[in-house]
């Protein structure tokens, strides 16, 4: 664990050097974000509610969703660099002599800090749309909050760490990490709007759905028992991640480049 | 017990076979045909504590694939290697304790951060004892003359500069045995020179086990005691060096500088004229077929000989006479 912030030490002051990079990179996250908000205020202008939510309740869930996914972004980015950067490169044999899984040398490596831009947008976003709601900001729901986001950011960081294992195959493993990932634009709108394939794509398959959308439900009061199932099901996923990581780092190694 | 043991190895890879024009490629992208290629066919060899080795070949012979099973990276298709005791490709991050590995140009060092930062994180990742960590880095620092380097980010480093760096970290905590692939690749004389010395230095103070694959000839020249020469997946010789050289390189040449020479030489009994010109000649000859004196009097027959310079056979001859022999039967 140290280790892995040693690593993210490292990574900091690399990204550091790039100051300007970074800044424009995350200017530009926020707008293509604000571009979305603003296709659901359109949306809404022509209703008053998507499957019983409102405008504020959307955008607190787009809010919710944008911090997990600020988190995950610049923790868990390094592993679209797998198969373009460090496989393509032969890079990846250093990694594989170290004295560590390489798991943690690849995702200490991740240097994505324009993932604030999400994760302040989607701060902002949380707490402007709770005073609007007027719920009351507890201590509570701020830990709860926080906890939760973490536990979503992992989900996703478990997923993407499953596809990442397309590296062993393809050098464009980047972009099929990618697509898989994208699909956490379902989770960003209420379950009840979907069909039945969709439902099951994002609860079971690709559980999403436990990123934002339960606990949303729960921040707004709703009937949302799931939530707590949220961290049984990172756990799961993670076995599931660093298990099938494994078997294919043992199959790549068996055959070579 | 030898700290490392390679047993009945071998290593075939599933190639793709290319086929011709559009239309194969259509055909492999359908109906791919594959052949097996042998990198690494059955070889034995036991290697000791503290051993300098040396691991050549031509390209293609199968060092870097023989290196990749040692360090666990490949998995053998079939055999037995036991590295200090661990089956590396078994208990890959356990053996990655003990070992060090530089490979060619790629660089272990973080490539936007200064030297130092490298080390430290190093440091961290192999857990080295403070003490032993600083001892290490002030001797290193010495030899290879880093002083200068270690703030500069790496990528502002020159290819010898890096390299020097690249060294100092692979050995830097106290690996029992290091594999160098192709360390001096591109490398100026003096660098050369300067990372041999810190490889025998180290070897002598830590008994460090090194395997050096080259090009550059004189690397085993200085460094090693022993070599293994593989051709084609198969090792051909495994000894010292020194036997290697006695073995298959008992010629000398000799080079005459000539006066008043009339006629053109060409041949000499038992010694091949190399090269010949109005006031040089060079000539090679073997030692139990003749010697120097003999041939000596017969140049003197037509010409003055002004001045003698003699050379042993240098490893690169000797193994390029050695190809040869196994090339042609």
């Amino acid at each position: 664990m140290s280790l892995y912030f040693s690593f993210l030490k490292a990574s900091l002051k690399e990204m550091l050097i790039y100051r300007l990079d970074c800044i424009v990179g995350m200017i530009s996250q926020i707008v293509t974000q604000l571009v979305e908000i603003i296709f659901i205020w359109i949306v809404f202008q022509n209703t008053d509610n998507l499957a019983g939510w409102n405008f504020m309740q959307i955008l607190l869930l787009y809010g919710v969703t944008l911090i997990s996914i600020g988190i995950s972004d610049f923790c868990f980015d390094a592993l679209y660099d797998i198969g373009p950067k460090y496989i393509r490169n032969g890079e990846f044999d250093k990694i594989l002599l170290r004295p560590v899984h390489p798991l943690i040398s690849i995702i200490g490596s991740s240097k994505e800090f324009t993932a604030f831009g999400y994760f302040f947008l989607g701060l902002f976003l949380t707490i402007a749309m709770l005073i609007k709601l007027a719920i009351p900001i507890t201590i509570i729901l701020i830990l709860k909050i926080l906890f939760f986001s973490i536990v979503g950011a992992f989900i996703i960081g478990a997923i993407n760490t499953i596809f990442s294992i397309s590296s062993f195959w393809t050098y464009r493993s980047n972009e099929v990490i990618w697509s898989f990932y994208k699909m956490y634009t379902f989770a960003q709108y209420p379950l009840d709007i979907y069909n039945k394939f969709v439902k099951i794509l994002i609860t079971m398959i690709l559980p999403f759905a436990f990123v934002a959308y339960y606990p949303t439900m729960s921040y707004l009061g709703m009937d949302a028992y799931m939530i707590y199932i949220a961290p049984l099901i990172m756990i799961i996923l993670w076995i599931i991640a660093i298990k099938v990581w494994n078997m294919a780092l043992n199959k790549y190694r068996s055959t070579g480049t | 017990m030898p700290i490392i043991e390679v047993k009945n190895l071998v290593k075939t890879y599933r190639i793709l076979e290319k086929e011709e024009g559009l239309k194969g490629y259509f055909k492999n992208l359908v109906k791919p045909k594959y052949k097996e290629l042998t990198a690494v066919d059955n070889i034995n060899f036991n290697i000791e504590e503290g051993e300098l080795v040396g691991y050549i070949g031509e390209n293609g012979a199968g060092k870097s694939t023989t290196i990749k099973m040692l360090t666990g990276l490949l998995t053998p298709t079939t055999g037995k290697v036991l590295v200090n005791g661990i089956v590396p490709n078994e208990k890959r991050i356990e053996n990655n304790k003990n070992i060090g590995a530089v490979f060619g140009q790629k660089t272990q060092l973080w490539w936007d951060l200064p030297v130092i930062e490298s080390f430290r994180l190093i440091k961290k990742m192999y857990k080295i004892p403070e003490n032993e960590y600083r001892k290490n880095l002030k001797k290193f620092t010495e030899i290879l003359e880093l002083e200068e380097l270690l703030e500069k980010q790496v990528k502002n480093l020159s290819l010898g500069q890096k390299m020097r760096c690249e060294i100092a970290a692979t050995f830097i905590h106290n690996p029992k045995i290091v594999y160098l692939d192709e360390p001096t690749i591109g490398l100026d004389v003096l660098v050369k020179e300067n990372i041999r010395k810190f490889i025998k230095d180290i070897n002598k103070e830590k008994k460090t086990t090194v395997i050096l694959t080259t090009h550059d000839l004189k690397d085993i020249e200085d460094v090693c005691d022993r070599i293994i020469l593989l051709d084609k997946g198969k090792i051909i010789y495994d000894g010292e060096k020194q036997k290697f050289k006695d073995t298959y390189g008992k010629y000398v040449t000799a080079e005459f500088i000539v006066s008043s020479k009339n006629e053109e030489i060409n041949q000499l009994t038992n010694a091949e004229v190399l090269e010949e010109t109005q006031n040089k000649l060079k000539v090679k000859f073997m030692h139990d077929e003749t010697t120097i004196v003999k041939i000596m009097n017969e140049i003197s027959n037509h010409c003055k000989i002004e001045d003698i310079h003699m050379k042993e056979a240098e490893l690169e001859d000797i193994l390029k006479e050695v190809y040869k022999g196994v090339h042609q039967c």
